[in-house]
C-alpha cells in the first residue's frame, strides 16, 4: 500500500465514516483515496470552516469523522474552531498538510510554516506531526486521544512522509 | 410575521425533526417556544449552523434535520448552499429567519439590506426546492408540504425586525452543558452512541 492508502486504512480502523475536505496539493491524493474507497463518505466544501462544523455535527449523530485540508485553510478557520468547538467542547479530528516546512519552497506558504504551530499553541489545540511511515499506525490511537481532549486535534502530514513533488 | 409567531408554527409541524439553531435570535426564539433539548442552540461559530446540521443529517439519515439559520449566519457562509446542494440530503431542510438586521446586536442593518434574495441564491446554488414565505397563514398552509417533501429544501422566512432586541433570552444552559444535554438527547431519541462508556 502507498502512504495515502495506509492513512486511509488507519482512518477506517479508527472507525471514521465521514470525511469533509477542501483540496491542497499535498492532501489531494488522500482525498482521492477517500473518494475511491467506499468505507468513508466524502463531502466537498467551499470553505475549510465548513469541514469543522460538519464534523462537529456528525459527532452528535454518533459518527466518527475527519476534516482534511491544507495548512492555509487551517489558518482561516482557527477562530471558528474556537467559538464552535472550544465553546462546546467538541472534538474534531483534522488532517492537514504541513505546508511551509523547510523543504516546501512555495513562497505563498512561508507564513503558514512560521506561524501555524504558535497559533495552535495559543489556542491550546493539540497536534502531532507525522513524517515517518511507521507513525501512520498511530492514527487510531490519536483518534481515541483527541476524543478525550474534547477539542480540535491536528495531524500534520509532512512532505517527506507524502513524498510529494508539489 | 413576528419571529415568535413564526417559531410557534414551525414547532407545530416539527414532528420528529432534530433542530439546529443559529446563534442569536433564531436560537433564542426557538428555545422560548419549545424548550426542547433535542435541539442544538449554537453559542458560537456564526455562519456554521447549516454546516453543523449537514454533518448531523448525514449521520442520522432516517431522521429529519432542520436548521433554523439566520440571515446574518447565511451571509457569513453562503458557500453552505453549494455544499448542501452537492449532498442532496433528503432529510435536511434549511430555514432562514430573514429580518434584514442583526437583531441581537442592536438591530444593526444587514449587509446589502433589502437588496438580496436568499431564495434566488439557493436556487442558483442548486436547490430544486426553494421558497419565500412572508406570512403566518401561508407558512401554516405550506408546512405539511415542506415536511413531506424530500430535501434539500430551502425556506426563507421573511419576518419583521423587532425593537427591544434582547427581548427573548437565550437558553438557560450553554457551551459544555449544551453538548451533553443535546448528545444525551440524541442517544435517547435515536439510539445512537454519542459518548463512550466513560462519558467522552
Amino acid at each position: 500500500m502507498d502512504v495515502n492508502e495506509r492513512i486511509h486504512a488507519q482512518l477506517v480502523k479508527a472507525g471514521v465514516k465521514l470525511a469533509a475536505s477542501l483540496p491542497d496539493d499535498w492532501v489531494n491524493n488522500l482525498i482521492r483515496q477517500v473518494e475511491h474507497g467506499n468505507e468513508i463518505r466524502h463531502v466537498r466544501v467551499g470553505r475549510e470552516a465548513e469541514t469543522i462544523a460538519i464534523c462537529a455535527g456528525a459527532f452528535f449523530g454518533g459518527v466518527r469523522s475527519v476534516a482534511i485540508m491544507g495548512n492555509t485553510g487551517l489558518l482561516t478557520c482557527t477562530g471558528e474552531m474556537a467559538t464552535l468547538c472550544l465553546r462546546h467542547m467538541i472534538p474534531v479530528f483534522c488532517i492537514v498538510s504541513g505546508r511551509g516546512s523547510i523543504d516546501d519552497h512555495k513562497v505563498y506558504q512561508e507564513v503558514q510554516g512560521r506561524r501555524t504551530i504558535p497559533l495552535l499553541q495559543a489556542y491550546d489545540y493539540p497536534y502531532k506531526i507525522i513524517d515517518k511511515d511507521e507513525e501512520i499506525d498511530d492514527i487510531p490511537n490519536a483518534y481515541e486521544w483527541h476524543r478525550l481532549q474534547k477539542r480540535p486535534f491536528i495531524l500534520f502530514l509532512t512532505k517527506k512522509l507524502l513524498g510529494t513533488n508539489a | 410575521m413576528k419571529a415568535n409567531e413564526c417559531m410557534k408554527v414551525l414547532a407545530k409541524h416539527r414532528g420528529d425533526a432534530v433542530v439546529v439553531c443559529a446563534l442569536g435570535m433564531a436560537a433564542n426564539e426557538w428555545w422560548a417556544v419549545t424548550h426542547s433539548e433535542d435541539s442544538f442552540y449554537m453559542h458560537g461559530g456564526m455562519g456554521l449552523a447549516s454546516s453543523f446540521a449537514l454533518g448531523l443529517a448525514i449521520s442520522i439519515p432516517e431522521t429529519p434535520v432542520w436548521v433554523i439559520n439566520s440571515d446574518g449566519g447565511l451571509s457569513m457562509n453562503t458557500g453552505t448552499l453549494l455544499t448542501e446542494a452537492g449532498q442532496q440530503l433528503r432529510n435536511m431542510k434549511h430555514f432562514v429567519v430573514d429580518n434584514q438586521c442583526y437583531q441581537t446586536v442592536e438591530n444593526m442593518p444587514m449587509v446589502n439590506q433589502n437588496g438580496a434574495d436568499y431564495t434566488m441564491m439557493a436556487r442558483g446554488a442548486g436547490f430544486q426546492r426553494a421558497i419565500t414565505i412572508d406570512n403566518l397563514e401561508d407558512l401554516d398552509r405550506k408546512m405539511p408540504e415542506i415536511v413531506a417533501s424530500p430535501g434539500p429544501y430551502f425556506i426563507r422566512l421573511r419576518i419583521e425586525a423587532e425593537q427591544n432586541y434582547q427581548r427573548t433570552p437565550p437558553a438557560s444552559y450553554e457551551g459544555p452543558e449544551m453538548k451533553y444535554r443535546f448528545g444525551r438527547a440524541m442517544e435517547k431519541k435515536l439510539g445512537v452512541k454519542v459518548f463512550g462508556p466513560r462519558g467522552y
